[in-house]
C-alpha cells in the first residue's frame, strides 16, 4: 500500500493553475522530497492531501483511504506558515494539538517529554510560547506534528529559518522518525538536505511534475556532461574554452557543463594550464534545480 | 464529537482566563457592591461638620425664622449624643451703614480663612416683590458642596411662602389640607381560590416591576458583548499567527466553528451562573423570594444559548474573512449595530411591553433573546403562545446563522489578504 497515491489532479485559484494534472505515489516508510521554486504549487498539493483545500479534479488516496479526513488522526503536519498559541505554554500547545488528533492526554504527555529532551527544549516546558526564539519554536511546532505518533508526516519547508545547529537537530527528529516506521514528506528549498535525507524526490514547476524518481534516477537523467575542474587561473582559464556550455563558478573550484566528450576537453585544458582536479560528476540536484527552474531557459 | 469538546474546552479556558473576563465576572459585581456600601457608609459618616454661614438679612425679619430652622434641624440631626448630620450655625450681619460690597469681600475675607463655611444675602424684596423675585445669593468657597444650600432653600422658601399667605390673609394650612395628593397604587390581580376564599391582589413593587427585567436585559447584553467580542479576537489571532492551519491539518472547518461555539456558551453560563448567584444572594438576604421564578430562569437559559450561538457565529464568520485587526474592526460594526439595536430596542419594550412594536421586535431573531425575555419577565407577560412561537423561530434562526456562519468560516479561515466585500460573502454562503 503507498502512503500517498495522487492522480492527476488539479487546482486552480481564479485565473491562476496552481497544479496542473499532477500524480505521484509516496511508497510507506519512505522519505519523500517535494522540491520547486516558490509559487511552483508545492503547498497547494500539500494542502490537498491535507484536505483542507479540495482539488478541482482527479483523486488523492493517503493511508489508502480515499478522503484524508478518515485518516486526519494518522497525520502530522507542519505547515509553512507556523502558528502557535503565544500566551499558552509550551506544554499546553503540545497537548492541545495532541488532543486534536484524538489521543489520550497520558499517551500525548509520555511523547512530549520524550520529544522536548531530545530536541533540548525540556526546561521550555512550562514557559509560554511567546518566550520562545524563533528557531525553539519551529522545533516545538514540529514536536506539534509528531506528538501523536503519526504513520505520515507532512512538514512544509521545516528547515527554512534555522541556524545550522537547529537545522540539524531537525534533520536528526526526521530521521528519527523514519527508523520509527513513519512515511515522511517534506517540502524544502534546501537542495543539500533533500539530496542526504530524502530516497525520492519531486519537483513540481508553474504547477506541473517535472521530476519524480530516486535521486540516482534522477542524476542519471541529468549526468554524463558534468566536469568539477580545479586549475591554476580558475574560472578565467576555463572561459572560452571550446566544449564548454557553462560554469558554475564555486571559487576554489569550477563546475562546468561540457557540449562534447569530456576527454578532448581535458586534453586541452592540461596544455592551456596545471590542472589540479578533474573529476567527471553527476549534476548536484541544486544544478538540476536550477536548470529546470532558471527563468532564461522558458 | 470529541474533537468539539476539546476545542470547546480549550476556548473556554482561554477565554475565562482573560483579563477582561476575570473583570467583568468578579470585579464588576465587586466594585457594584462595594459602591452601595461606600455610599450609604459615605452618607451616614462623612458630613457630621460644623458649618458656620453668615446671613446679610436686608428684610429685617427672616434671619430668626432661620435661626430657628437650624436650631430643629441640629437636634434633628443628633440621636443618642452621635450627630448624623451636618450642624448649620447662622449668625446674623450686622450691616450698618456700610456699602454692601465692603462687607461681602469681608465676609469672603472671614470664609477664605475658614472663619466661615458660607454667607448668604437675602434681598429686601424677596417677601413683598410682585414679579418674580430676586435670587437669594449664596457664596461659599466649596461650591461642590450641596447640603447647606439646599436645605437653605427648602428653608426660605418655606417661610417665605408662609409669610406671603400670612400678608395675604389666607390660612396656609387649609390650602395645604385641600392640596392633598392622592396616590394611585398598581395591584396584580384577584383570584377566587377552590374553597371558595379570595387571593388578596399583591401590590405591585418597582423592585419586580423593573429591576427584574433590567437584570436579565444587562446580563444578556453583557454576555453576548463579551462572547463576541472574545471570538472575533480570538479568531483574528488564530489567522494571525498561523494557527488555523495547523488547526484545520486536525479537524474540519465545521468541528472547529462548532468547538469554538460550544466553548463561549459554556462561557456565557458561568457568566449567568455567577449573576443568577448573586442575584439569589441578595433574594436570600432580602427575604423576597416571590421574586425567585424557576420558570423565568429557563426561558433565560434557553435565550442565552440561543443568542451565544447565533452572535457567536456572525462574529466567527466576520472574523474569519478577516485578516487583520483593523479589517476586523470595520467588518464587526454592523454586528455590533444588530446587538446595540436589540439592546436599545428593548428600552421600548420596557415602557410598553404589550405594543405591537415590541410584539414585532419580539419575533425578529436578533432581537428575541432581549425584547422577548423583558417581555416574559414583566408581568403579565406575553401569551405562551407567542413566547413558543418566538423560541421556535429564534431556533431556526440561530441554526441558520451558524449554517451560514460555517459556509463563511470554512472560506475564510484560509483566506489571507483583503477582507472580503458583503457580496463576496453572500457568495460564500452559496458556494
Amino acid at each position: 500500500m503507498s502512503a500517498i497515491a495522487i492522480h492527476n489532479v488539479s487546482k486552480r485559484f481564479g485565473e491562476h493553475q496552481a497544479v496542473n494534472g499532477v500524480s505521484l505515489t509516496v511508497p510507506e516508510g519512505s522519505i519523500y522530497g517535494f522540491i520547486g521554486p516558490n509559487g511552483s504549487g508545492k503547498t497547494t498539493t500539500i494542502r490537498m492531501i491535507m484536505n483542507i483545500l479540495i482539488p478541482d479534479s482527479g483523486d488523492i488516496s493517503v493511508l489508502g483511504q480515499p478522503r484524508t479526513a478518515n485518516v486526519r488522526d494518522d497525520v502530522g503536519y507542519l505547515p509553512e506558515e507556523r502558528g502557535l498559541y503565544k500566551k499558552m505554554t509550551v506544554r499546553r500547545v503540545l497537548r492541545y494539538y495532541g488532543q486534536l488528533k484524538g489521543k489520550p492526554v497520558a499517551e500525548i504527555d509520555v511523547a512530549i517529554k520524550d520529544w522536548l529532551g531530545r530536541l533540548q527544549l525540556a526546561d521550555w516546558a512550562d514557559k509560554k510560547v511567546e518566550t520562545l526564539s524563533k528557531g525553539m519554536a519551529q522545533k516545538v511546532q514540529f514536536i506539534a506534528a509528531v506528538v501523536s505518533r503519526p504513520k505520515l508526516l507532512i512538514l512544509d519547508e521545516p528547515f527554512s529559518g534555522l541556524d545550522p545547529v537547529n537545522a540539524e537537530a531537525l534533520k536528526d527528529a526526521v530521521l528519527e522518525m523514519r527508523n520509527r516506521g513513519t512515511t515522511i514528506v517534506f517540502s524544502t528549498h534546501d537542495m543539500n538536505a533533500a539530496e542526504r535525507m530524502c530516497e525520492r524526490i519531486f519537483m513540481i514547476f508553474k504547477g506541473n511534475k517535472v521530476l519524480d524518481g530516486t535521486l540516482d534516477e534522477i542524476q542519471k537523467a541529468y549526468a554524463h556532461d558534468t566536469a568539477r575542474v580545479r586549475v591554476t587561473g580558475g574560472a578565467a582559464t576555463l572561459a572560452g574554452l571550446p566544449g564548454v556550455e557553462s560554469i558554475n563558478d564555486h571559487g576554489n573550484f569550477q563546475d562546468v557543463r561540457l557540449k562534447g566528450d569530456p576527454q578532448a576537453f581535458l586534453q586541452q585544458l592540461v596544455q592551456r594550464a596545471a590542472v589540479q582536479q578533474f573529476e567527471i560528476t553527476k549534476p548536484s540536484l541544486h544544478d538540476i534545480f536550477v536548470r529546470i527552474a532558471r527563468p532564461t531557459e522558458e | 464529537m470529541s474533537r468539539i469538546f476539546t476545542i470547546a474546552q480549550s476556548e473556554f479556558l482561554t477565554l475565562v482566563k482573560t483579563k477582561a473576563f476575570i473583570i467583568s465576572i468578579i470585579l464588576m459585581p465587586v466594585l457594584m457592591v462595594g459602591l452601595i456600601f461606600f455610599m450609604s457608609f459615605a452618607e451616614r459618616h462623612v458630613d457630621v461638620e460644623t458649618r458656620k454661614f453668615a446671613v446679610i438679612d436686608r428684610t429685617g425679619t427672616l434671619f430668626e425664622s432661620i435661626r430657628a430652622a437650624a436650631t430643629e434641624h441640629n437636634q434633628k440631626t443628633m440621636t443618642d449624643g452621635t450627630r448624623t448630620g451636618p450642624e448649620f450655625v447662622p449668625s446674623l450681619i450686622d450691616v450698618g451703614g456700610r456699602a454692601a460690597d465692603d462687607i461681602k469681600v469681608e465676609l469672603s475675607e472671614a470664609v477664605r480663612k475658614k472663619d466661615l463655611f458660607a454667607f448668604v444675602e437675602v434681598p429686601a424684596d424677596v417677601i413683598t416683590s410682585a414679579a418674580k423675585p430676586p435670587d437669594i445669593a449664596y457664596y461659599t468657597e466649596t461650591t461642590s458642596y450641596e447640603p447647606l444650600p439646599t436645605w437653605l432653600r427648602t428653608t426660605l422658601n418655606a417661610e417665605i411662602t408662609k409669610r406671603r399667605f400670612d400678608s395675604a390673609g389666607i390660612d396656609q394650612a387649609l390650602i395645604a389640607r385641600l392640596n392633598t395628593r392622592t396616590d394611585v397604587t398598581t395591584f396584580g390581580l384577584m383570584a377566587r381560590a377552590s374553597d371558595g376564599t379570595v387571593a388578596e391582589a399583591k401590590e405591585v413593587d418597582e423592585v419586580a416591576r423593573l429591576f427584574l427585567p433590567m437584570f436579565f436585559l444587562i446580563l444578556m447584553f453583557m454576555a453576548v458583548m463579551t462572547v463576541a467580542t472574545q471570538l472575533l479576537n480570538a479568531i483574528i489571532e488564530e489567522k494571525m499567527s498561523k494557527i488555523s492551519e495547523v488547526l484545520l491539518g486536525s479537524v474540519t472547518p465545521f468541528q472547529l466553528l462548532m468547538g469554538k461555539l460550544l466553548g463561549v456558551v459554556c462561557v456565557s453560563l458561568l457568566l449567568a451562573l455567577v449573576y443568577f448567584s448573586g442575584g439569589l444572594y441578595a433574594i436570600f438576604s432580602s427575604g423576597r423570594w416571590d421574586l425567585l421564578n424557576p420558570a423565568l430562569i429557563a426561558w433565560f437559559v434557553v435565550f442565552l444559548i440561543c443568542a451565544t450561538l447565533m452572535y457567536g457565529s456572525i462574529f466567527l464568520a466576520l472574523g474569519s474573512a478577516c485578516s487583520d485587526l483593523k479589517d476586523a474592526q470595520s467588518m464587526m460594526q454592523p454586528a455590533m449595530l444588530l446587538i446595540m439595536l436589540a439592546y436599545m430596542g428593548s428600552f421600548i419594550v420596557i415602557r410598553n411591553p404589550d405594543s405591537s412594536i415590541a410584539v414585532g421586535m419580539s419575533f425578529f431573531p436578533t432581537m428575541t433573546p432581549f425584547s422577548m425575555m423583558l417581555r416574559m419577565a414583566m408581568p403579565p407577560g406575553p401569551p405562551m403562545w407567542q413566547a413558543v412561537l418566538s423560541v421556535v423561530v429564534l431556533i431556526l434562526a440561530t441554526a441558520g446563522t451558524v449554517w451560514a456562519g460555517a459556509r463563511i468560516f470554512r472560506v475564510g479561515i484560509l483566506m489571507q489578504g483583503k477582507a472580503p466585500t458583503l457580496p463576496e460573502l453572500l457568495k460564500w454562503i452559496r458556494a
